[in-house]
């Protein structure tokens, strides 16, 4: 079943404040630190696995940001989001990263998309817990099947859907499997992958279809 | 108006992009509502309106018996198996549950069927990976 190993998460309060207050001295400190694995599995979902307090939907728990890549400069990414604003993101040692895989600072490009979130810092930059770069998660109907990609329909666009090593398919709720050859012509399929600014097709890590 | 804790649904929830947005998300638009947008705690209701419906058809899925909450409709999302939680608005109509009838995510001996929320990147990650995808939710109001 698509994201069960996720939805298997158990609460892990002591290791959720322990990253935070790290994430939040790694910022301050800078990026360079040592024996970050000690506090835990650093990945997204551990940061914030835990109850917290349901408030108006006006008021933000979590800092969170989207936007482009202007510039990288050291771990630091400056972001122009889509509606105008920048950001200044604080990549740290603890910061979980994914572009198609888990991955570090070294596959981030300026033009990249992302979605980011975070703590906060005096200075007005975010001490990123995760970012997710070139995420994106569409509802789709393929249009044609090739050894090497899909051609989709998203939003009455064609969209080329490369695979990569990582892409799996679920069929009907089933486990995922590295087999695309029952994946049909007409089905919806909601896609899962990364964007290529380059050439604006995606990479595909997983694709659900139903029955 | 704030989120409360009366049961509303359970199931599945995904993520989609709205409003202002890179990549293929610059198409999405503002949604059924208008005002959607991928950095807001904003999500879509299955049952935001008849028209919705005809379209998501959460009752194919045996889903048939959810609530009409339009546009505004302020929830409680709650990831089933780590307890975090977020306050959502409804600003977009979806997500297409007819389509992914019988798909289930379990933890802690439950199991969660049919996609019946989709979650804006804000509010998804404030509960989840986006890189999941899907969550198994406890929606109140």
């Amino acid at each position: 079943m698509s994201g069960t190993a996720d939805a298997g998460k158990q609460p892990g309060h002591s290791s959720r404040f322990g990253r935070r207050g790290f994430l939040t001295s790694a910022a301050v400190g800078g990026a360079t630190i040592v024996g970050a694995s000690a506090l835990g599995a650093l990945d997204a979902d551990a940061a914030f696995a835990a109850p917290s307090r349901s408030l108006d939907p006006a008021v933000t728990q979590t800092t969170f940001v989207e936007g482009r890549i202007g510039a990288i400069r050291g771990s630091m990414l400056h972001v122009a989001g889509s509606l105008g604003e920048t950001h200044r993101i604080q990549v740290t040692n603890a910061t979980s990263l994914w572009k198609v895989r888990t991955t570090t600072l070294d596959a981030v490009e300026v033009g990249d998309g992302l979605y980011a979130r975070g703590v906060e810092m005096p200075d007005g930059s975010i001490a990123a817990d995760a970012v997710w770069v070139n995420i994106v998660n569409l509802y789709t109907t393929i249009q044609g099947i090739q050894k090497d990609r899909l051609h989709l329909a998203h939003h009455n666009r064609e969209l080329v859907a490369h695979t990569v090593p990582e892409t799996a398919a679920s069929y009907a709720g089933s486990a995922l499997t590295p087999d695309l050859s029952r994946l049909r012509i007409g089905q919806p399929a909601q896609v899962l992958g990364a964007w290529r600014p380059a050439d604006d097709s995606i990479d595909v890590v997983r694709v659900t279809v139903g029955h | 108006m704030a989120c409360s804790t009366n049961a509303l649904w359970a199931g599945e929830t995904t993520w989609f992009c709205c409003g202002a947005a890179w990549g293929p998300c610059g198409s999405a638009g503002g949604g059924a509502c208008g005002n959607c947008r991928s950095s807001a705690y904003h999500g879509a209701w299955p049952n935001a309106s008849q028209a919705c419906w005809d379209i998501t058809r959460p009752d194919l899925c045996g889903e048939g018996g959810i609530a009409r909450r339009g546009c505004g409709s302020v929830m409680n999302v709650r990831h089933q198996c780590s307890g975090a939680t977020v306050c959502i608005s409804i600003a977009d109509c979806g997500p297409r549950t007819k389509s992914f009838c019988g798909e289930a995510l379990c933890c802690g001996g439950t199991c969660r069927t049919n996609r019946v929320l989709d979650l804006t990147p804000a509010a998804f990650s404030a509960i989840g990976s986006l890189s999941s995808g899907m969550l198994p939710v406890v929606i109140t109001e």
